[in-house]
C-alpha cells in the first residue's frame, strides 16, 4: 500500500514517468548486454581467467596507480597555490592549466615517444652534441611508467579543475581561521583544506580512472596488457564476443563498486562548509618560494601541452605541401557538427533528469540518475556492439538501416558522455536553495516555466560549461565512431588515428592540431565562465 | 518551442539524407584499409564508372560484427581486409559468398588466389627479418625456425601478439610445423627478445638504430615507409638495417605473406558493380597506382613493385593456403599466451 501510494502523490507524476521512459531507453543496450551475458555464453572467460587476466588486471591497477598520482600531484598543487597566493604570471598560469584536456591522450602518447626515440629530435640533437651524454638518454621509453606520467600530463585537468573551484570556494577564511590557531600553511593544506574538498578532488579523480580503463590506443602501443586490452583480446584475437561481453559486465560491477564504497566512507564523513563570501584575499608568497611556486605551475603546462604542441606544429610545416585543405575542412566540419549535436543533445537530457530529480524528490529518480551514469564505465566499442546487436534485431521495423545512421552514432554519445554533462550542472542545481522553487511554486509557475524562468537563466554558466566539456570528449572520441559512424563519415579524430596507427605520424599532425585548436578555444571559453563563477559566489 | 521543432526537423532531414540507398548505382564496403591509396583508386573508379563508392572504416572483428547481426539487411556489398584470415573468420560465419570471375582469374597470380574462391587478393605484404648492418651479417640468418636459437638471445626484437601481423604469423608456423613445434619455437624466441614485445614495426627499426637489438620480425611494407621518411634521423635508422627474406633456401618453404583482400557479401545489394571494383582494383592501372603509393606487393604478375622494395630483390613465399592464417588463429593466440609472448 505504501508503494502505491508513493506511486500517486508523487509530484509532477508526467514528468516523472517520461523521465522513466528516456531512462530506459539509455539503459537498454546494457540491459541487451546483460541479456547476452546469459543467452552468450563465452568460451575463452576461463582460458583468459588462467592464463593472462590476473597479470592483465594488475597491469591495469599499476597504471591507475602512477597516472592517479601524477594526475593528483599535476592537478592539486598548482590548483591550491592559484587560489590561495598573488605572484606574477597567476592569471597566465590559471588560463593555460586547463589546456592539455585538448591533446587526446593517445596523441600525447604517440608524440612523446616519437620525441624521445633514437631518431627524435632530444637523442639526435645530443649525438650531435654531446656524444657521451646521449648514451645515458638512449634507453627504452615504452615503459608502463611511461605511459603512466603522460596520462597524468593529458588527463590531470580534470582534477585541477574540481580543486580549483573546491579550493576558491572555501578560501581563505580558511587559512586565515586556522593561523589563528597555530597551525603552519602545510598543516592547514593536509589538515583542513584537502579534506574539505575531498569530495570535488574524487569526482575528478573518478574521470581519471574511467579514462584510464577506456584507452586502448596508447595501451596497445606501448605493449601493456590492461584489462580492457583484455576485453579487446577476447574479442579480437579469439573472435568470442560473448566473453568480451562478460569482461566488459564485470568491469562495470567492479567500477559500481568502487563507486558505492566511495559513498558510504565519504557519507561517514561529511563536513558541511561555508563557502567564502568575501571577496578572494590572495596572499602573498616571498621569493624563496616564488621558484618552487613557478616551477610546480609551469611543469604540466610546459610538459602537457607546449612540448607535444610545438612537436605537432613542427611536423604540420615539414608535411605542409601535403595538406589536402578541403579535407581538412571537411573533417572538421564533420567533427564540429557530430561533437555540438550530440553535446546540445547530452545538455538538454541531462537537464531533464537532474530537474526532475530536483522537482519530484523521489527516490526512483535519484536512483535512475545515477544509473544512467553508467555508460561512462563501458569501453566505447562495448557500448557499440550492444547498439549494433539491439538496433539489427528491430532494424526490419524502420523504413532505413539504423545501424550506420547518424541517429545511433548519437545515441551512443548521449549514452557514453551523458556523466560528463551531469556533473557540472549537478553540482550548480544543488548550489541553489530548494526556497526557489517553493517561491516559483507559490507564483503559480508549472514545471516548465520554473525550468524556464528560473532554472535556465540562473545555471546558464554551468549548462556552458558542460557543453564545451562534453564536446571535447566527444571530438576526442575514438572507439565509438569507428564502430558506428555512417558510410563516408570521417572526423579530424578518425583521420588522426588512422594516420597514426599507420606509422604516418607527420601526416596526422595537421588533424591532430586542428583538434587541439578547437578544443583550446574552447577551453579558453570554460576558463573565463570559470572565473566568473568563481568571482560571484 | 519553434525553434526545438525546427532543430528537430533538421536533424530528422540530415539523418535521412545521410543514409545510403539499399540499390543504387553505389557500392557500400566496410573496410579494415585506411590507406590515402584506397582513396584515390575509388576516385578513379568512380570517375570511370560514374558508380559512387561508400566506406566505412574500423577494425576488422567490429565489421565483422556489424554485418554479424545486419543479416540480409546489410548494406555492405564488400569486406575489405589486411589479413586473410579475418576473411576466412567471415565465411566461417555463412557472410560471404564465391565469386570468381574469367577477368579475376586473367588479373591475379594463381598462387594468391583463395582456393576456395571466396575472396580475391588486391595486395600482398611479407612479414620478414631485418638486421643491423654494424652487428650481424646476412650470413648469420637464415629460416624464421632458426630465431629460436639462442644464438639470437637478448637481440630478437618484435612487436607484442595482440598485433594481427604476429597472429598471422604464428599461425602460418602453426599451420606449418604443428602446435608442439610452434610452442618449442615461440618459447625460443621469447628468451631471444631483447625487450618485451611493444612498440610499431617502425620502432622495432629504430631500436636496431639505438642498439637495443641487432635483428626485428617486421613487415616489408614499413621499412619502405621509413626509408621514404622525409626526416633525416628516420632515413639514417632505416638505412642502419637491411632486409632479409626467411626461408628462402632449397626445400624451405619460402617467407610469409599476407594479403590485403575483398569478399562479396553474402547479401550484396549491388553485386554487379561490386564485381566491376573488384576488377578493377586488380587491373594492371589500379595495380600501379598501389605501386605507386604505398609500398606493398602487387598481386597482379604484369606489374612490378615500387623501386624502394624492388631493391630488396625477389623472394620465393611460403604458397600455405592463406584461409589457414583464420583456420589456427585460436591456436596461435594460445600459443602466444602459453610461451609468454606478451
Amino acid at each position: 500500500m505504501e508503494i502505491i501510494k508513493k506511486v500517486f502523490f508523487v509530484e509532477n507524476k508526467r514528468w516523472v514517468i517520461g523521465s522513466l521512459f528516456i531512462a530506459f531507453l539509455l539503459l537498454l543496450p546494457i540491459v541487451i548486454l546483460f541479456i547476452k551475458l546469459f543467452s552468450e555464453p563465452g568460451n575463452s572467460f576461463f582460458y583468459l581467467w588462467e592464463t593472462v587476466l590476473v597479470d592483465y588486471t594488475l597491469n591495469t591497477f599499476y597504471l591507475i596507480f602512477i597516472t592517479s598520482f601524477f594526475s593528483l600531484l599535476f592537478g592539486i598543487f598548482p590548483a591550491w597555490f592559484i587560489s590561495n597566493y598573488r605572484f606574477y604570471g597567476r592569471s597566465f598560469y590559471d588560463i593555460v592549466l586547463y589546456l592539455p584536456l585538448a591533446i587526446p591522450s593517445y596523441i600525447m602518447g604517440f608524440t612523446y615517444i616519437d620525441i624521445l626515440s633514437f631518431t627524435g629530435p632530444i637523442q639526435s640533437t645530443l649525438r650531435n652534441t654531446f656524444p657521451g651524454l646521449s648514451l645515458y638518454f638512449n634507453i627504452d621509453y615504452l615503459q608502463i611508467e611511461t605511459l603512466g606520467v603522460l596520462l597524468g600530463f593529458a588527463l590531470y585537468p580534470y582534477i585541477y579543475t574540481a580543486a580549483r573551484i573546491a579550493f576558491s570556494l572555501l578560501g581563505s577564511n580558511y587559512i586565515d581561521l586556522s593561523k589563528n590557531l597555530g597551525l603552519s600553511t602545510l598543516k592547514t593544506f593536509y589538515k583542513i583544506i584537502l579534506p574539505l574538498s575531498r569530495p570535488a578532488i574524487f569526482s575528478g579523480l573518478f574521470l581519471v580512472i574511467m579514462e584510464v580503463l577506456n584507452e586502448y590506443g596508447a595501451v596497445k602501443y606501448f605493449g601493456i596488457n590492461t584489462y580492457t586490452a583484455g576485453i579487446f583480446k577476447a574479442w579480437f584475437s579469439l573472435g568470442d564476443v560473448g566473453t568480451a561481453i562478460q569482461l566488459a559486465c564485470l568491469l562495470l560491477f567492479v567500477v559500481i563498486l568502487f563507486f558505492l564504497l566511495e559513498k558510504i566512507s565519504s557519507s561517514k564523513t561529511k563536513f558541511y562548509y561555508d563557502t567564502n563570501v568575501y571577496i578572494q584575499k590572495r596572499l602573498s608568497i616571498n621569493k624563496k618560494k616564488l621558484l618552487f611556486v613557478h616551477i610546480i605551475c609551469s611543469i604540466p603546462f610546459v610538459f602537457g601541452f607546449l612540448i607535444p604542441l610545438f612537436f605537432i606544429i613542427n611536423n604540420v610545416i615539414q608535411t605542409y605541401s601535403s595538406i589536402d585543405f578541403t579535407r581538412l575542412f571537411t573533417l572538421s566540419y564533420n567533427t564540429i557538427f557530430v561533437s555540438s549535436l550530440s553535446s546540445f543533445i547530452i545538455i538538454v537530457v541531462a537537464l531533464f533528469f537532474l530537474f526532475i530529480q530536483k522537482i519530484s524528490k523521489t527516490k526512483i529518480n535519484k536512483t535512475i540518475s545515477q544509473l544512467i551514469s553508467l555508460g561512462y564505465a563501458i569501453p566505447g566499442a562495448v557500448i557499440g556492439l550492444g547498439l549494433i546487436i539491439l538496433f539489427s534485431s528491430i532494424d526490419s521495423f524502420f523504413p532505413f538501416p539504423l545501424i550506420g545512421s547518424f541517429y545511433i552514432l548519437v545515441y551512443a554519445y548521449l549514452i557514453r558522455f551523458l556523466a560528463v554533462g551531469k556533473s557540472p550542472i549537478k553540482s550548480s542545481l544543488d548550489k541553489h536553495p530548494e526556497s526557489y522553487d517553493d517561491t516559483g511554486k507559490n507564483l503559480g509557475l508549472g514545471p516548465l516555466k520554473l525550468l524556464q524562468k528560473i532554472h535556465l537563466p540562473i545555471n546558464k554558466f554551468a549548462l556552458i560549461s558542460a557543453f564545451i566539456l562534453t564536446f571535447i570528449d566527444i571530438m576526442k572520441e575514438l572507439p565509438i565512431t569507428l564502430i558506428l559512424r555512417p558510410f563516408n563519415f570521417d572526423t579530424l579524430a578518425t583521420q588522426t588515428y588512422e594516420y597514426a596507427v599507420e606509422e604516418m605520424l607527420p601526416l596526422s599532425s595537421i588533424y591532430s592540431l586542428s583538434i587541439i585548436i578547437i578544443g583550446s578555444v574552447l577551453l579558453l571559453i570554460l576558463k573565463k565562465i570559470i572565473n566568473k563563477q568563481l568571482n560571484v559566489s | 518551442m519553434n525553434k526545438i521543432y525546427n532543430i528537430i526537423l533538421i536533424l530528422l532531414l540530415y539523418g535521412g539524407c545521410s543514409q545510403a540507398e539499399r540499390t543504387s548505382n553505389e557500392i557500400n564496403i566496410y573496410s579494415q584499409r585506411h590507406y590515402s591509396v584506397d582513396e584515390i583508386q575509388y576516385k578513379n573508379f568512380e570517375k570511370l564508372t560514374g558508380i559512387k563508392i561508400n566506406v566505412v572504416k574500423a577494425n576488422a572483428d567490429e565489421l565483422i560484427e556489424r554485418l554479424k547481426n545486419e543479416k540480409e539487411n546489410s548494406p555492405a556489398d564488400l569486406f575489405i581486409t589486411v589479413d586473410a584470415g579475418k576473411l576466412y573468420r567471415a565465411r566461417e560465419l555463412n557472410l560471404l559468398q564465391k565469386l570468381t570471375t574469367p577477368i579475376i582469374s586473367k588479373n591475379v597470380s594463381v598462387a594468391l588466389l583463395d582456393p576456395a574462391g571466396y575472396w580475391t587478393p588486391i595486395t600482398y605484404r611479407a612479414r620478414i627479418v631485418i638486421f643491423s648492418n654494424e652487428r650481424v651479417s646476412k650470413s648469420d640468418l637464415s629460416t624464421y625456425e632458426d630465431l629460436s636459437n639462442s644464438k639470437w638471445k637478448g637481440r630478437l626484437l618484435v612487436r607484442s601478439s595482440s598485433n594481427a601481423y604476429n597472429q598471422a604469423l604464428m599461425s602460418s608456423i602453426v599451420a606449418n610445423l604443428g602446435q608442439e613445434k610452434a610452442e618449442v619455437w615461440s618459447s625460443g624466441l621469447v628468451s631471444n627478445f631483447a625487450r618485451d614485445p611493444k612498440g610499431s614495426d617502425r620502432d622495432q627499426v629504430k631500436a636496431i638504430a639505438a642498439g637495443q637489438g641487432d635483428i626485428a620480425i617486421v613487415n616489408s611494407y614499413y621499412i619502405g615507409l621509413l626509408l621514404s621518411s622525409e626526416k633525416e634521423e628516420e632515413l639514417k635508422a632505416g638505412n642502419s638495417v637491411s632486409v632479409f627474406f626467411p626461408n628462402q633456401g632449397e626445400g624451405e618453404r619460402g617467407s610469409h605473406i599476407n594479403v590485403s583482400a575483398i569478399g562479396l557479401t553474402k547479401n550484396s545489394p549491388n553485386r554487379e558493380n561490386a564485381i566491376k571494383l573488384i576488377e578493377y582494383l586488380t587491373s594492371e592501372e589500379a595495380q600501379k597506382v598501389y605501386v605507386n603509393n604505398s609500398y606493398e606487393y602487387p598481386v597482379n604478375p604484369n606489374v612490378e613493385p615500387d623501386d624502394i622494395v624492388k631493391k630488396w630483390g625477389k623472394f620465393r613465399s611460403d604458397n600455405l593456403d592463406l584461409n589457414l592464417l583464420g583456420k589456427f588463429r585460436e591456436d596461435a593466440i594460445f600459443v602466444f599466451d602459453k610461451t609468454g609472448w606478451k
